[in-house]
């Protein structure tokens, strides 16, 4: 097992090497120079050149990405094109926001896709299960702004429950960073909830159907312990992979949602960063995004064999 | 502040003593994240919100646009408008401390004017010379009579940054700005805050609020939603279609007041189609000013004949706003078919502006294909005059100079048409040397009449200031360069 984990911790760095030269050269691509960006509309061209000189911008491709990549495994992601600011530091600042909401979304969304899964599956073509999948395909299609937008109108504007945005960190004042991020975390979690509840759903039904399900309840075990230790056991595996992508997904940043609520995280400073063709700041994200994906998924992998001891890794 | 939240139940207790204790703070909803807070490096319209509270300027505007004093507290033109003398305010301290005598404001001016990167270069490029005369006058010589200088000193050219400050901090100064204004910089964190504290000790007497928060929703309804849910007491601007519903609401204000930008359409002058001045004055003779300000932006906008918005300096009421003509339109078309880009950025109201333009063109058998890039981009095709037609405005500044010169001069900075007139050349480069503001007018119109019938560019409207602020907010002036100022701004 710990062959295994480091053999994939190792063969992830390549992999990481192609990230940013994808993400560098997809930079480079855009047009629209970082120059004229940060000096706008009425900048003179000598005023242009003078700045280009200074960012580095016209030295050679390959000697801006290795003197990047020089710095990054350093963990050095140099500074903002924009304001000067170490791009480390703008990630430790974010990345906590962005974790944080990720887990809090995934929990809701756990609370709520594993009964509704196994109830669905369970009780499949019933009017209950009907009435679930109607919720879930609903979850599914309901865009991000429109549930954010409406939880705000309707617990902030209307209830006057919970403030419509803002952050405060979880060391400062847990409570109010719990209330805050309550409603983008439910945007986020419903979303995932629905998906989830597919995916198991899906496989909990094909898994009931098993000989050895029938077998156990042969035996004369009660429903619930037919469910809970045989079927679920090994229905839960797709699940897992689901519930690994979708939170892989919202730690790369949940755009959307971070910008109705203004949550400071990851989304908001990347999209940020791409409108002012901040290439540092665009590479250091995209680069740690890059990492969480990728460790998420390699637990993801660990726990396959916490669920099903029959996975052995060599 | 806000009472909602106290009321309710017993999640909420832990905010109760937070918002009591700060109850004089204002929070104010932008619509972006201010980008660098440096007189000298910033380019953003945004940043000038944040840096007006921060540092003062040698002279400001009121609500006629007419140059007031600020830290200047009187100034002469001499020597054929080549000499300016400005005699300080006495005993003005930076918020570090440090005085703000006559050698920190030469240290301001020449580093707005020559830090590398700066983007106030262009403004200033006619000072030859800060000069400290004494502890309480310095005096600017020029290279060649300027006139709109006083103006741009109204601008982020003339605040003054604590030298001790800006030399201590470098390049990083941005992040830790410090002047002399009404309120002092605490923090930021980027895409959420900006924090600043009143000046207690502020020359001008302290500011009513105790804390200045600023915070940016590039949303405009989000930004709404966090005015009505009480997250915020004040916004701008405010989405046009949101107006009536404010002005009905009894818990806001709306304030609606002119501003000094304008915006329109680009011709590129040095390609095919227009490089043909006909097809130019057909395309502009389509555009229904009036009803693009009625159902686009709901009366929010007063259609425009050039580029001088009503209640400035250089605004003429012999140019009037030009009426749809379609029969003229086609008359200019000579029969011969014309169809061409329209260069916009994407967002719903320059969508729908671009669908109202197409349609208009249409009638007189025009053809337009809508390209939409993101702004960067837009720029970056202007300055290779790489475009048919393009749409884009001018935030605008307070002297006539800053929203005709180097949109019509020959290689102007802001020029995206690639015109070039001799006649208009000469004309705008006079009025600049020209003092009297009656005759600089003049000299401007007389090369806007060039302008308007060669048709680089073709006005459409100009945009008012929309700020939404709740009851218990008064103080704020209307100052049309739309900066809210917030030193006499109170909070009940």
């Amino acid at each position: 097992m710990v062959v295994f984990a480091l053999r994939r911790l190792l063969s992830s760095i390549p992999t990481l090497l192609i990230v940013t030269v994808i993400v560098f050269a997809l930079v480079k691509l855009l047009p629209g120079d970082p120059a004229r960006l940060i000096l706008g509309q009425e900048a003179t061209p000598q005023a242009l050149a003078e700045l280009r000189r200074s960012l580095g911008l016209d030295r050679s491709l390959l000697q801006q990405y290795l003197s990047w990549l020089a710095g990054a495994v350093r963990l050095d992601f140099g500074t903002s094109l924009t304001d000067n600011s170490s791009v480390s530091k703008l990630i430790a600042q974010k990345l906590p926001v962005t974790l944080e909401l990720s887990l809090f979304a995934m929990l809701i969304s756990l609370l709520i896709s594993l009964p509704a899964g196994i109830l669905s599956a369970v009780r499949r073509n019933t009017w209950v299960d009907r009435v679930l999948t109607l919720l879930a395909l609903s979850g599914i299609s309901l865009p991000n702004f429109f549930l954010g937008i409406l939880l705000i109108y309707l617990f902030s504007i209307r209830l006057a429950w919970i403030p419509a945005s803002g952050y405060t960190s979880l060391l400062e004042n847990p409570g109010r960073n719990l209330l805050l991020l309550l409603l983008p975390a439910v945007t986020l979690g419903i979303g995932s909830a629905a998906v989830l509840t597919r995916y198991l759903r899906s496989s909990l039904s094909e898994t009931l159907n098993q000989d050895y399900v029938r077998t156990a309840h042969a035996k004369g075990l009660m429903a619930r312990q037919v469910i809970s230790k045989h079927a679920l056991k090994n229905a839960l595996i797709p699940f897992l992979t689901a519930f690994g992508l979708q939170l892989g997904g919202l730690l790369g940043g949940a755009v959307i949602t971070e910008q109705i609520f203004s949550i400071p995280g990851f989304g908001r400073l990347l999209v940020d960063a791409v409108f002012t063709r901040d290439l540092p700041v665009i590479q250091g994200v995209v680069l740690v995004s890059a990492v969480a994906v990728f460790l998420v998924s390699f637990l993801v992998d660990l726990s396959y064999a916490a669920v099903d001891p029959r996975i052995r890794y060599h | 502040m806000r009472k909602l939240p106290l009321t309710r139940s017993l999640i909420l207790l832990g905010l109760s003593l937070s918002c009591a204790a700060s109850a004089q703070t204002l929070t104010v909803g932008l619509d972006a994240d201010p980008p660098r807070l440096d007189p000298a490096l910033s380019t953003a319209l945004v940043d000038r919100q944040v840096m007006n509270q921060i540092f003062d300027k040698l002279v400001d505007l009121d609500a006629d646009l007419k140059v007031i004093p600020a830290l200047a507290a009187s100034w002469k033109v001499t020597n054929g408008g080549l000499t300016y003398t400005f005699k300080l305010r006495s005993g003005v301290k930076f918020s570090d401390g440090t005085p703000l005598d006559a050698a920190a404001v030469k240290y301001g001016l020449d580093r707005n004017r020559t830090l590398e990167g700066s983007a106030r270069k262009n403004e200033m490029t006619s000072i030859k010379e800060v000069k400290v005369v004494d502890a309480q006058t310095v005096q600017l010589t020029l290279s060649q009579p300027y006139g709109p200088l006083l103006a741009v000193l109204t601008d982020r050219a003339g605040m003054i940054v604590s030298p001790t400050a800006a030399k201590k901090a470098g390049a990083d100064f941005q992040n830790n700005p410090v002047g002399s204004g009404p309120f002092t910089f605490v923090s930021r964190v980027r895409q959420d805050n900006i924090t600043l504290n009143a000046n207690k000790t502020y020359w001008g007497g302290a500011p009513k609020i105790d804390k200045l928060v600023y915070r940016p929703f590039p949303d405009g309804d989000v930004r709404y939603a966090n005015l009505l849910s009480g997250a915020v007491q004040a916004i701008t601007p405010i989405d046009p279609k949101d107006i009536s519903k404010l002005e009905q609401n009894a818990k806001f204000n709306v304030l609606n007041y002119p501003g000094i930008g304008f915006q329109g359409v680009w011709f590129n002058v040095t390609r095919a189609p227009f490089n043909n001045k006909n097809l130019r004055q057909a395309v502009a003779a389509t555009i229904d000013r009036e009803a693009i300000a009625k159902s686009i932006f709901y009366g929010t906008v007063t259609p425009a004949a050039g580029p001088f918005p009503p209640g400035t300096a250089a605004a003429s009421s012999a140019i009037k706003v030009q009426k749809p003509d379609i029969a003229a339109a086609k008359k200019k078309l000579g029969g011969k078919p014309l169809s061409f880009t329209l260069l916009t950025t994407p967002g719903s109201v320059t969508t729908q502006l671009a669908q109202v333009y197409q349609a208009m063109f249409a009638q007189a058998g025009i053809t337009a294909k809508i390209e939409q890039v993101e702004f960067g981009t837009l720029l970056d095709r202007a300055d290779k005059q790489d475009y048919d037609a393009l749409m884009l405005g001018w935030s605008g500044r307070p002297d006539p100079d800053g929203n005709i010169y180097d949109f019509f001069v020959t290689n102007g900075t802001n020029n995206q048409a690639g015109y070039s007139n001799k006649t208009v050349d000469s004309l705008l480069a006079k009025a600049r040397a020209q003092n009297a503001m009656s005759a600089r007018v003049a000299t401007y119109n007389i090369a806007l009449s060039t302008i308007i019938s060669d048709t680089p560019y073709t006005w459409v409207y100009f945009q008012r200031n929309l700020v939404a602020s709740v009851k218990g907010m008064t103080g704020l002036k209307p100052i049309p360069d739309g900066i809210l100022r917030f030193k006499d701004v109170d909070l009940k």
